[in-house]
């Protein structure tokens, strides 16, 4: 059953219960007081009648007389000072009764009471008051008075009353079980709608809110609901964010993988099946050589880049800037040499927290980057100010569309040049997760034509280089 | 005369496999590296009877250069690391004859670029070995302009070692190239209709038997 069904039926029967023994009650009391009321007046009439048929036939000797005489003299007398409402009885016998009724019970002796009592009783229907009292009258002996009246339009009217009271209590129950479920529903509605939002968040439909008016309860739920919502919400994109990167990567892996794949079937499928000449046959063996070192760097990368996805044991500590950058220049010396580049350092920081090997990494993947960028002669130059180290070319540069693709993984801006020196388009990304790593970020600045500098900016988690300024 | 076949394909090792084995089979190749420089070729060289492209190039990708290769009646074969059906899906829409995905076997790009040729009609009618010659229009067999009747299996068997020169077949791919994949007999019967076609055309020198292999014609 719902919920607002048994809150208003709960509400309306204890409602009508209560209304209705109430008016229940009042009524039968009411009928009781009239019933007394009524049959008080009959009684103060009976005795106002007894006491005065009482005076009229006391030493009366009319009573004396006859039976003809003593019966006309009553009847007159009842009918002096009554109605047509009263019998008079003698020793069992009806002396006179100017009733439409017949009194059944003559002899009973029930009504010798000197104080007035009464019975009610059913007669076909009607409600018929009987009401009797003794006359003492000297010397001729006990008369008794009895009137009979019939009271049945009290009774009715009782009747109505009551059904007066049922229709209205009907109508009022009527119109107060319809309040109350409206009212029930209308205090529900957010319950409803709570329902229907989480309905459709568990469909999916992830940026369902509800709205919440009131500040009560049914609110304050809502409004925990939405806070609910909104952070479900937030976990699943990220979710989907993450498996979303981990299936592009994947897919880039793959599809990197064939190309060298590729090439190493079909030199070695050549080689095997087909004719062809020595220096042919030469040839294809460096190409399978070759891509086998891609291969074998690819999968080194990879490692890399992965082990630092999952892995947690990334040993910071406080290291000297300075000493990096000497570590990094034994490290691309050779190389520096070799394309007749020079690499010019300037460190103006101080300590940084970070991983030595990480960061030594990015180092040589940032400068490594910039030699293939540049030509013999060109100087690159790594300089650490504030909370940022640059390195920085005057290569071709990148062209501005391509910036914010250059730091996914396996990403090329020009992918056969980048091929034949060598590179796998996973430098930035690996750059860009050791830089995540250290709190920091890469922000690529390039001119097209005139060179590109790589910032990498550390949030908060270098310390001494407010000392270094102070010597400035 | 040779078909020409333009490759466009990025990565160089790639492009090169492909080139060479194209040579080697009797076609003349020409290596192209990026998507832009397509219709360029196209547009001054001579006419092309088939391309091989990369579907992801830089430059101008295979899907897009479709277009030019209609103009210039040039059917394509895709070349692509994509094995989705999706891309084969695409690929094989925008028109293009065939859809190779890398890595791919030597034997496999010959067989189906040499389908296309067929299909399209630009495949050579003449094929010559030595002193004989396959003519394939007319279905004859000449030694120094004699006619010479080979059953048609053996004949068969000819035309394709004879179309891919110089590659290797292994007695499988024979039976399933010339008899049909369906064929239940021994690879024995391979050897046998070699033997037949080395006596009627005295091919005993070109058609070489591969240790482990299988046969391979030889210029």
């Amino acid at each position: 059953m719902k919920l607002s069904t048994k809150i208003s039926l709960v509400t309306v029967v204890t409602l009508l219960l209560a209304t209705g023994i109430f008016g229940a009650i009042v009524i039968y009391r009411t009928a009781v007081y009239s019933l007394e009321q009524t049959i008080e007046n009959y009684e103060q009439q009976v005795r106002a009648t007894s006491y005065a048929l009482g005076q009229e036939m006391s030493d009366n000797e009319l009573l004396t007389y006859s039976e003809a005489t003593r019966k006309s003299f009553i009847n007159y007398l009842l009918k002096k000072y009554g109605s047509n409402k009263y019998i008079m009885i003698k020793e069992g016998q009806i002396v006179c009764n100017l009733t439409d009724f017949e009194l059944v019970e003559k002899d009973s002796g029930r009504w010798t009471s000197d104080d007035v009592t009464h019975v009610i009783q059913n007669l076909e229907g009607a409600r018929i008051l009987i009401m009797g009292r003794n006359i003492k009258v000297e010397p001729s002996g006990d008369y008794q008075l009895l009137m009979v009246s019939d009271i049945s339009s009290m009774y009715e009217d009782i009747a109505k009353q009551a059904l007066l009271f049922i229709g209205i209590y009907l109508a009022v129950a009527l119109t107060a079980a319809m309040a109350v479920s409206v009212m029930v529903r209308r205090t529900l509605r957010p319950l409803k709608r709570l329902q229907r939002a989480a309905a459709g968040i568990s469909r999916g439909e992830l940026d369902r809110r509800v709205r919440v008016e009131s500040r009560d309860e049914l609110g304050m739920v809502g409004t925990a609901f939405n806070q609910m919502a909104e952070q479900v919400e937030n976990q699943v994109r990220e979710l989907e964010d993450v498996s979303e990167r981990r299936k592009q990567l994947l897919g880039s892996l793959t599809h990197e993988l064939k190309t060298p794949m590729t090439s190493i079937i079909g030199y070695s499928d050549t080689l095997l099946h087909v004719k062809i000449s020595e220096d042919q046959q030469k040839k294809a063996l460096v190409h399978i050589n070759s891509e086998c070192k891609r291969l074998e760097r690819l999968s080194g990368k990879l490692m890399n880049l992965i082990g630092m996805y999952d892995n947690e044991t990334v040993a910071m500590e406080y290291y000297p800037v300075q000493k990096l950058f000497k570590r990094v220049e034994v490290l691309e010396g050779y190389h520096l040499k070799e394309k007749g580049m020079y690499l010019v350092m300037s460190c103006s920081m101080g300590e940084l927290l970070m991983d030595v090997d990480l960061m030594e990494s990015l180092m040589v993947n940032l400068i490594d980057n910039a030699m293939k960028a540049c030509k013999e002669g060109d100087t690159i130059d790594v300089i650490a100010v504030g909370n940022q180290i640059v390195v920085r070319d005057c290569g071709k540069g990148i062209p501005a569309d391509e910036i914010p693709k250059i730091t996914e993984a396996f990403y090329m801006v020009d992918k056969s040049r980048s091929k034949k020196a060598g590179g796998i388009g996973l430098g930035l990304a690996l750059c860009k997760q050791i830089a995540y790593l250290h709190n920091a970020r890469l922000q690529i600045e390039s001119t097209e034509g005139v060179g590109t500098s790589i910032h990498v900016i550390f949030d908060d988690n270098s310390r001494g280089y407010e000392e270094q300024d102070q010597y400035k | 005369m040779q078909n020409r076949i333009l490759v466009v394909e990025d990565d160089y090792s790639i492009s090169e496999l492909i080139c060479m084995n194209l040579t080697v089979a009797g076609y003349e190749a020409v290596p192209v590296y990026e998507g832009d420089g397509v219709e360029k070729i196209l547009e001054e060289s001579r006419a092309f009877d088939l391309a091989l492209l990369d579907v992801m190039l830089p430059g101008k990708d295979g899907f897009e250069l479709m277009d030019v290769m209609k103009i210039h009646n040039v059917p394509v074969i895709y070349l692509t690391a994509k094995s989705d059906v999706g891309s084969k899906i695409k690929g094989l829409k925008s028109g293009a004859e065939d859809y190779i995905v890398k890595p791919f076997e030597v034997l496999e790009l010959l067989v189906r670029v040499e389908k296309v040729l067929e299909r399209t009609g630009k495949q050579r009618d003449i094929i010559s070995v030595g002193e004989v010659e396959i003519n394939l229009s007319e279905h004859q067999v000449l030694k120094n302009g004699v006619q010479v009747s080979l059953k048609p299996l053996e004949y068969d068997l000819l035309v394709l070692l004879a179309k891919n020169k110089n590659v290797a077949f292994t007695r499988d791919q024979l039976l399933n190239q010339v008899w049909g994949s369906d064929y239940l007999g021994e690879t024995r019967t391979i050897d046998v209709h070699i033997g037949q076609i080395r006596k009627k055309l005295d091919l005993s020198d070109v058609i070489k038997t591969i240790p482990k292999i299988g046969y391979r014609l030889e210029d």
